[in-house]
Parts: structure tokens; C-alpha cells; sequence
């Protein structure tokens, strides 16, 4: 009941600040772009896009979400309420993931793409994983430049290969290379079990890493910079 | 004039804090040196692995056009977040009611950066442009970029309240540099329905080698400069 609570505050939250409207937009605007691309293009791009944008939302958005959560207090509250960590973190990671995964999901309808749930297994996956980054970092900033700048090398790491596998110019054994694993799914191809397994692990590794940040972060509510 | 100066220096130092100052001065010259050295690579195995003549060389011009807008655009962006920043804190009001004026603040925060971006760009794009390109047409490009720049900073800083709304503004507005895509893909006279974008004559007129689109583009950027200010001297 709690956590139903929370997750639909977070919903509310994004809703009140435009994430909905947004990326109801957005879609408008994607779909209209995938459909003037050449045929050749059209499943290339929309893996791409779906992978850079709904996906990725969340190490786009957290540090300004959880900054103007600090500078308005909020997670001094939820610091001495009965809420746990565990329940702010998957509130975060769920809230967003509804967002790109329905997106997602419009985009692939409209492309016709090979097969809807690897696509939105894959879009499910990464977008836990770069929120769960998003908070990690959020966490240790205290300015949104900041977090616009910790978030550069990550984009570098998570969003090259990824691409580059799309296009199949990365050496085989990167199959299993989180990244590159949804990419596959997303473009609804074969994809390595074994970069799976390591996928689903990379993400609990994040969770751990990212309950142990927010955990802090409510320890150590100070002054933050909105 | 020295009042714009001070006021223009302070939000440099605000900015160095960050070291988001760093990035910005080193962000084009990563993104021309990915742009002149990967794409060509990448043309090169894409066609080893379709067999096709060209994927990617036909659009050379079309990377250009981006690159002449990647630094307007970071240089605007972090002037907006300054700005939506003091307006929070009301620090704008107070720098009002000096000798720096509205327009002195508009100018320090907000034009100076594009004229900062638009003399980068025109040094780096003869370096790290993919096509060769005439001195009027490094200047136009330069030029269109530096107005879409303050374009989305007027934008961010008109639709948002705080910086959280400013960063999906920022998605929204810098999905005005797609309009250059358009001119490649869609053809005439369907592509006009986004001749409203300044990107889209920048594009049509790389594309098309047209002149004349090179000063629409500017005449469409003043537009939007002209009706955004309105609505910025509103809200600050």
C-alpha cells in the first residue's frame, strides 16, 4: 500500500512537471521522423532511438528529479517517515520504466518491429539500469551541471558500443556487454544468454550501489543547489 | 558596456565552479574530432559490410550543419541553466535595478555566449568539417547556429519554471536542430511544413546549395528571437 502510494506520487510528480506531456510529444515526433526515413533505416533508427531516449530517461532526468526533491525537503521527510530505502529506489525505477516502456511500445507499433516483448524486455532493462545509475549519481551531486557532467562518460560507455553493435562493428565476444544486450533486444534480435545473466546482474550490483547511496543521502541531508 | 562585461564575467566564474566551463570548451573539440575522423571511418565499413556505393557521404553536409550548431547550442544552454538559476535565487531582479538594466542582462547572459559560440565555430568548422566549404558559407553557418543557440536559450528559460522543467524544455527545443534532417529525407513541397525552423533552411541550404535559404534562415531566426525576447521580457 506504501510503496502503490509512493509510486503514484512519483507518477504525479513527472506528470506535474511535464515528463508525461513531454514525451506524449515526443512520440508524435519520432513516429513522424521514423516514417520519412528510407525503409532500410526505419529499424535501425527506431532501435536507436528507443535505447537513446525513453529507455535512457532516467540518467537524463534523475539528478534534476532528486535535487529539487532535496531543495524542497522531500527526502528529509521520507528520511523520518516509515518509508524504506527500497521503496523509494523502485518507486524511482518504476515510475520511469512506465514512461519507456509505453513509449516504446507506441514506437514499436508504429515500425512494425520484429518482436514486442524482447523490445520491451530490452527497454524494461535498460531503462532500470540508467535510472538506477541516475540516482547513484544524484546522489553524490549538489548542482545539475554536476550531474549533466558525471552523466557524460556513462552516456560515452553505454551509448558507443551499443550503436556501434547495431550497426555490427563491434568484435563478437561484446555480445555480451550489457549495452550491446539491449540493443539486441530492443532490435528484436538474437541475443546472448550469457549477456543476459551478466545484464541482470550488473543491475542488482546497481541496485545494491544505489539503496547504499540513497541510504546516505537521507543520513546526510544537507544544503543542495536547485 | 563595462557593467555587461562584469555581469558576463561573474556568470563565467559561476560557471567554472562546476567545472562545466572545462566541458564546454572541450565538448566542440571532441565532437569535431569524433565528427572528422569516426564518421569517415564508419562510411568506410559501412560500405565494406553493404556492398553500397555511399551510405553516409551524401549526408557529409548534413553532419556540418550539426556541428555548427553543437557549440551555439552548449554555450546557450548552460547560460539558460545560469539564468533560470538567478531567477530562482532572485538574483535577476536585483542585477535589474542596477546599471546593467534588462537588456544589459539579456546581452551578458544570453548573446554574448552565442557571439562566443559563433567566433569558436567559425574557427572550427574549416578544421573538422567533413565537406569543404566557402568562407560565406562558414560565416552562414556559423552565424544560423549562433541564433538557433539563443533561440533554445530563450525557449528554456520562457517555458520553464525551474531547472527540472528547464531540462524538458531543453529536449523539446533542441529538437529544433532536427528540422535540418528534413531537407535530406522529405521531399518538396511536403518539407515546408517545417520551413518555421531556422535549422530546416540551414539544411536546405547545405543540401540544395541555395542562397537564398541562407538568408531565410536568418530572417526565420530573427522571427523567433523577436517573438521569444516579447515573451522573456515578460516572464523575468
Amino acid at each position: 500500500m506504501r510503496f502503490k502510494t509512493l509510486l503514484l506520487w512519483d507518477m504525479k510528480f513527472q506528470a506535474r512537471y511535464g515528463f508525461y506531456l513531454l514525451y506524449g510529444f515526443l512520440t508524435v515526433f519520432y513516429i513522424v521522423l521514423l516514417l520519412s526515413l528510407p525503409l532500410s533505416w526505419k529499424e535501425n533508427a527506431a532501435a536507436i532511438l528507443i535505447y537513446s531516449d525513453p529507455a535512457a530517461m532516467g540518467l537524463f532526468f534523475m539528478g534534476a528529479i532528486i535535487l529539487l526533491e532535496k531543495s524542497q525537503r522531500v527526502t528529509s521527510f521520507f528520511a523520518v517517515s516509515p518509508l524504506r530505502v527500497i521503496e523509494y529506489v523502485c518507486s524511482k525505477v518504476l515510475s520511469l520504466s512506465v514512461i519507456g516502456m509505453l513509449v516504446a511500445t507506441v514506437l514499436a507499433v508504429a515500425t512494425n518491429c520484429r518482436s514486442l516483448p524482447l523490445l520491451l524486455l530490452g527497454t524494461f532493462l535498460s531503462s532500470v539500469m540508467f535510472t538506477l545509475l541516475g540516482v547513484i549519481i544524484a546522489t553524490k551531486i549538489t548542482s545539475l551541471n554536476q550531474f549533466i557532467l558525471a552523466t557524460v562518460p556513462i552516456e560515452i560507455i553505454a551509448f558507443v558500443p551499443a550503436v556501434l553493435h547495431l550497426f555490427k562493428m563491434t568484435p563478437a565476444f561484446l555480445r555480451i556487454y550489457p549495452a550491446n544486450v539491449c540493443m539486441d533486444l530492443i532490435a528484436g534480435r538474437d541475443f546472448s544468454l550469457i549477456g543476459l545473466i551478466l545484464t541482470m546482474i550488473l543491475i542488482a550490483v546497481l541496485f545494491v550501489v544505489a539503496y547504499k547511496c540513497v541510504g546516505k543521502m537521507w543520513q546526510n541531508q544537507g544544503g543542495v543547489k536547485l | 558596456m563595462r557593467t555587461i562585461r562584469l555581469s558576463f564575467l561573474h556568470m563565467i566564474k559561476f560557471v567554472r565552479q562546476d567545472k562545466m566551463l572545462f566541458a564546454a570548451m572541450i565538448a566542440p573539440l571532441l565532437a569535431g574530432i569524433a565528427i572528422h575522423f569516426a564518421v569517415p571511418v564508419a562510411e568506410k565499413e559501412l560500405i565494406r559490410m553493404t556492398g553500397m556505393p555511399a551510405i553516409l557521404f551524401p549526408y557529409y553536409s548534413l553532419f556540418d550543419v550539426f556541428f555548427a550548431s553543437i557549440t551555439p547550442v552548449m554555450f546557450c544552454f548552460i547560460a539558460a541553466m545560469v539564468v533560470l538559476e538567478e531567477h530562482d535565487d532572485h538574483i535577476d531582479r536585483y542585477l535589474f535595478v542596477t546599471g546593467l538594466g534588462r537588456n544589459g542582462y539579456f546581452i551578458s547572459h544570453i548573446v554574448l555566449p552565442a557571439i562566443f559560440a559563433f567566433f569558436i565555430t567559425v574557427v572550427l568548422l574549416p578544421v573538422f568539417g567533413l565537406m569543404s566549404m566557402s568562407v560565406a558559407e562558414i560565416f552562414f553557418l556559423s552565424l544560423a547556429g549562433s541564433l538557433q543557440g539563443i533561440i533554445i536559450a530563450l525557449l528554456i528559460v520562457t517555458l520553464s519554471s525551474n531547472k527540472l522543467e528547464g531540462m524538458a524544455v531543453t529536449k523539446l527545443a533542441s529538437l529544433m536542430m532536427l528540422g535540418a534532417f528534413v531537407p535530406y529525407f522529405v521531399p518538396a513541397p511536403l518539407n515546408l511544413c517545417v520551413s518555421f525552423l531556422p535549422s530546416f533552411w540551414m539544411g536546405k541550404a547545405m543540401a540544395e546549395k541555395e542562397p537564398v535559404s541562407m538568408l531565410l534562415s536568418v530572417l526565420v531566426s530573427m522571427g523567433w528571437i523577436f517573438i521569444m525576447k516579447k515573451k522573456y521580457d515578460r516572464k523575468i
